[in-house]
């Protein structure tokens, strides 16, 4: 039931803890920008540097700034949810346009 | 829900039993919306992936034609934004409506700032003949597909971009209904969701800069 | 004495409340006049406007669909020309699947009934319903803007390159659809939002009934599926304006990339279409079975499982377009997948029936029209799951039966179950009972008479769309055309009884089939705001072992909706409902 929790109230962040994230994620947008321009990594994987860099950053905005770290978890499972529907299409569609050569060749 | 107050708050829709059942479903709701919004954009980064495993070579060259420096400084301004409407909705449940003011606005600034930048980096590449698609006449990058990877580029950006625009007319709406005294740490339940609604234009800009800018 | 776990640390007075039967002031005769019609956010009457214009458009379909079989009487050119029957056939499509099967269920009786069924007020954001219904008409003419204007000939699924190139109005068909798209997301958006957060007290996630577990399932589904419709829409614009090239061949781009797109939304979207169906034929089931539903849990995830799995099979429409054969290997066993939660839920269906006090009312029997016809539309879809048998298949009439024993044997038919059952509910008038069956068997013929043979037809070969046609399937196309007459006498036979219903129909009771549904506790129509007290629910839906009182039951004190709280209240017995 929805109403069960009265005793709850709205999280209500602290400015020091809003500046910290804010400057977390500034310092994340030099690194990944330093990594990528900077430090020579091999081709996949610095797609992947990049990408676990922006999953730190999108994980501060969405935990604290978007408060999910302190809301219902529903809202949180949504959010996982919208995610992994995104990859699910993503990883079938790669699944044809990564094998388009025919594996019986005369086909 | 079952607890029904003896009277209702002026904010209270008469089919919510209190003010806690409206605010969450509002919540549920732009959450929902919010599902959305990953999905809307996502049909684009699938596009982008597809695109990408294809032709590597074509983003690796495609790519040096935009500018990392304004894309990080576009970062940093959302990221600033961001902060501030995290400073406004704190300042609103603290009952500061002066503070939820003045942060909206500095909000609607940095937003400003980036549609400004984003319109001089397009400026800049419509003059190079860096257009979508058949109006591509750009001839600095050797590669057949090249004018798919600046469509994709522009249909990521600009509907990101019209998202910022509708960000910034509902910050502006909302400082508009507290500069009419509507909202309090009682009922600030507008405020709260379009942060939400911001911060997310926020997390779309946070894959699209390393994804479009920084490939190496 | 009831109890029930309402809450671990509240106790709440309950009393009786006994649906009036004859109650002084309705939905329909509190707010009068057409202008409150048009602004209205009450649920019950957006539902009914989404009803009146489902049913509008499902003429126009349908009036379609009889163009096009009568031109199928002969082999050469009956009586239209080759492009004009070209343009019909999209429009038949495009209009039966956009502006009628989406929104039929959840849109039309979902709005009505789903805030009943929860025992709340309204659904969380009444104005987004209503200009969610908004958002429908103004989708629907911008498409018939396009129709006025020169048609649509690249079928409802504008598969690239044809609708780059197409002269047609491929823009403002798709621009109707992404508009229709919105509406449909807001639906979903309010439905997920009241089923969580609006569900009056006792009403726990297993006791929610059935017809909600299905417009959950389907919520989830649109909520997911169609921004990748409207994203895919706006390539496909942009493809047009700007010829942005990603779909298109011609500039390096990849077609099947575009079927992708569009499969990711429209083979969900059939899901969409069918699991409401689903949630309908759950309710009507337990009703005339008098009964406890079988293996309720069993329903409730299999509609979820269903939405889930109807995500990952779309591209078993593809299987001859060139996609990869690793995909289509791995897609054609997915398919396969979607048929176990289906099969599930027909088996406790029949079980339900088993030892049941089986009442054949006109929405039971559509329950058993729907039984019928969704198996054979089920399994020829296994059929056209198993990769070589679809090669040959593929584009035939054979697809054609398929879909239509689903969507219309499926979908229509839970639809006019569901209809029928909540129409005394929804108008507070009952049909004739006698004309109503005669108008299921008319159905029921007619139908089996149209696609019957489509079927046969399809597996010698015979392709979908085509004008024309060799001598040899002239005998299936014309008691093809027949039986769709017959259909079509069908549906004007229960658009004439329902009408007459509206008039000179008997008055309905409150609870006409002696339903434990929550929403026939309200009066027939039902109140303005559903219900004059809070309802407390302490037994299941289905639960027809325990006596009719038990589900009856509201709060003590129920004055905070702005009613006086006792002024039908028959039983002023006060239950204290503990723990």
């Amino acid at each position: 039931m929805s109403g069960q929790n009265h005793e709850h109230h709205h999280h209500v962040s602290t400015a020091g803890q809003l500046w910290a994230i804010a400057t977390g994620l500034i310092i994340l947008t030099i690194v990944t920008v330093v990594v990528a321009k900077f430090v020579p990594i091999p081709a996949p994987f610095d797609v992947v540097a990049a990408i676990s860099i922006a999953l730190v950053k999108a994980f501060l905005v969405a935990a604290f700034f978007m408060n999910l770290y302190w809301d219902t978890k529903f809202n949180a499972m949504l959010l996982i949810m919208g995610v992994a529907f995104f990859l699910l299409m993503v990883l079938i569609t790669l699944l044809d346009t990564m094998f388009r050569n025919d594996i019986v060749p005369s086909f | 829900m079952a607890n029904h107050s003896t009277s209702h708050p002026t904010h209270v829709q008469h089919h919510f039993v209190d003010s806690d059942q409206q605010f969450d479903s509002a919540k549920l709701g732009m959450w929902v919306f919010l599902v959305n919004e990953i999905l809307f954009f996502g049909g684009l980064f699938c596009a982008y992936i597809v695109y990408r495993a294809w032709h590597p070579e074509l983003f690796t060259q495609a790519a040096t034609e935009l500018n990392a420096f304004w894309g990080a400084v576009n970062t940093v301004v959302l990221i600033g934004s961001s902060l501030t409407v995290a400073m406004a909705i704190r300042s609103v449940q603290k009952n500061q409506i002066k503070g939820l003011k003045i942060n909206l606005l500095i909000t609607i600034a940095l937003a400003v700032v980036f549609m400004v930048v984003k319109g001089f980096e397009y400026a800049h590449k419509f003059e190079l003949g860096i257009l979508p698609g058949e109006l591509y006449t750009y001839e600095g990058i050797e590669h057949a597909q090249a004018a798919i990877f600046f469509s994709i580029y522009y249909m990521m950006t600009g509907i990101h971009a019209l998202h910022v625009i509708i960000g910034i007319g509902l910050m502006w709406w909302i400082y508009v209904r507290a500069n009419r005294g509507e909202f309090s740490s009682e009922y600030y339940t507008p405020v709260e969701i379009t942060g939400l609604y911001w911060h997310l234009v926020d997390l779309i800009w946070i894959f699209l800069f390393p994804l479009l800018y920084l490939i190496e | 004495m009831a109890t029930a776990e309402v809450s671990n640390t509240r106790t709440l007075k309950v009393k009786r409340f006994k649906p009036s039967e004859d109650p002084k002031k309705t939905y329909l005769t509190e707010e009068k006049g057409l202008w409150s019609w048009l602004t209205t956010v009450d649920h019950k009457k957006i539902g009914l406007m989404y009803l009146g214009s489902v049913t509008l458009f499902f003429l126009l379909g349908g009036v379609l669909a009889l163009l096009l079989r009568t031109e199928l009487l002969t082999p050469a050119k009956t009586f239209i020309e080759a492009d004009t029957y070209n343009q019909f056939f999209t429009l038949h499509g495009a209009i039966m699947v956009f502006f009628v099967l989406v929104p039929s269920i959840p849109a039309a009786l979902g709005n009505f009934i789903l805030p009943m069924q929860l025992g709340a007020k309204d659904v969380a954001f009444p104005r987004l319903n209503l200009a969610s219904f908004y958002i429908y008409v103004i989708g629907a003419i911008f498409t018939f803007f396009a129709l006025v204007n020169n048609g649509l000939d690249t079928g409802w699924t504008f598969y690239t390159p044809y609708s780059i190139e197409s002269n047609s109005s491929v823009i403002w068909v798709t621009l109707g659809a992404f508009i229709l798209g919105f509406s449909s997301i807001l639906t979903g958006t309010n439905f997920i939002t009241t089923i969580h957060k609006m569900r009056a007290p006792g009403i726990t996630w297993g006791k929610l009934p059935l017809n909600i577990w299905a417009l959950y399932a389907t919520s989830i589904i649109q909520v997911l599926a169609t921004p990748v419709l409207a994203i895919t829409l706006l390539l496909l614009t942009m493809e047009r304006v700007f010829g942005i090239g990603i779909f298109d061949p011609a500039m390096g781009g990849d077609p099947v990339l575009f079927q992708h797109f569009f499969w990711f939304y429209s083979h969900p979207a059939v899901y969409i279409m069918i699991v409401p169906g689903f949630g309908i034929i759950s309710e009507v089931i337990t009703t005339f079975s008098k009964k406890h539903i079988f293996g309720y849990w069993a329903i409730a995830l299999s509609s979820l499982a269903i939405a889930f799995i109807g995500f990952l099979v779309w591209g078993h429409h593809m299987f001859t377009s060139g996609q990869s054969a690793v995909a289509t290997t791995v897609f054609s066993f997915l398919t396969f997948l979607v048929g176990i939660p289906t099969g599930i839920k027909i088996l406790n269906w029949v079980a339900t029936l088993y030892k049941g006090s089986i009442e054949m009312k006109t929405p039971m029997i559509y329950v058993f029209i729907f039984l019928f016809l969704f198996s054979i539309g089920g399994f020829t879809g296994i059929m056209l799951g198993s990769l070589a048998a679809d090669i040959h298949l593929h584009d035939t009439y054979y697809v054609v039966a398929h879909f239509h024993y689903v969507m219309m044997g499926g979908t229509l038919i839970a639809l006019l179950a569901g209809l029928h059952f909540w129409w005394p509910k929804m108008t507070g008038k009952m049909y004739n009972e006698f004309q109503a069956k005669i108008g299921a068997a008319l159905i029921f013929i007619g139908f089996n008479m149209t696609f019957l043979p489509q079927f046969i037809m399809g597996s010698q070969g015979m392709p979908r769309r085509y004008y024309n046609y060799i001598d040899q399937f002239t005998i299936f196309h014309q008691t093809s055309t027949i039986g769709s007459y017959i259909l079509g006498v069908g549906f004007l036979l229960i658009a004439y009884y329902l009408l007459v219903s509206l008039f000179r129909g008997e008055k309905a009771p409150a609870n006409p089939w002696g339903s434990r549904g929550l929403e026939w506790q309200a009066t027939s129509p039902p109140d303005l705001h559903n219900f004059d007290h809070t309802p407390v629910i302490i037994n299941g839906p289905y639960d027809y072992h325990k006596p009719m009182e038990e589900f009856q039951l509201g709060l003590a004190d129920s004055g905070h909706n702005g009613h006086d709280p006792s002024h039908d209240a028959t039983g002023a017995k006060q239950e204290v409902v503990s723990n």
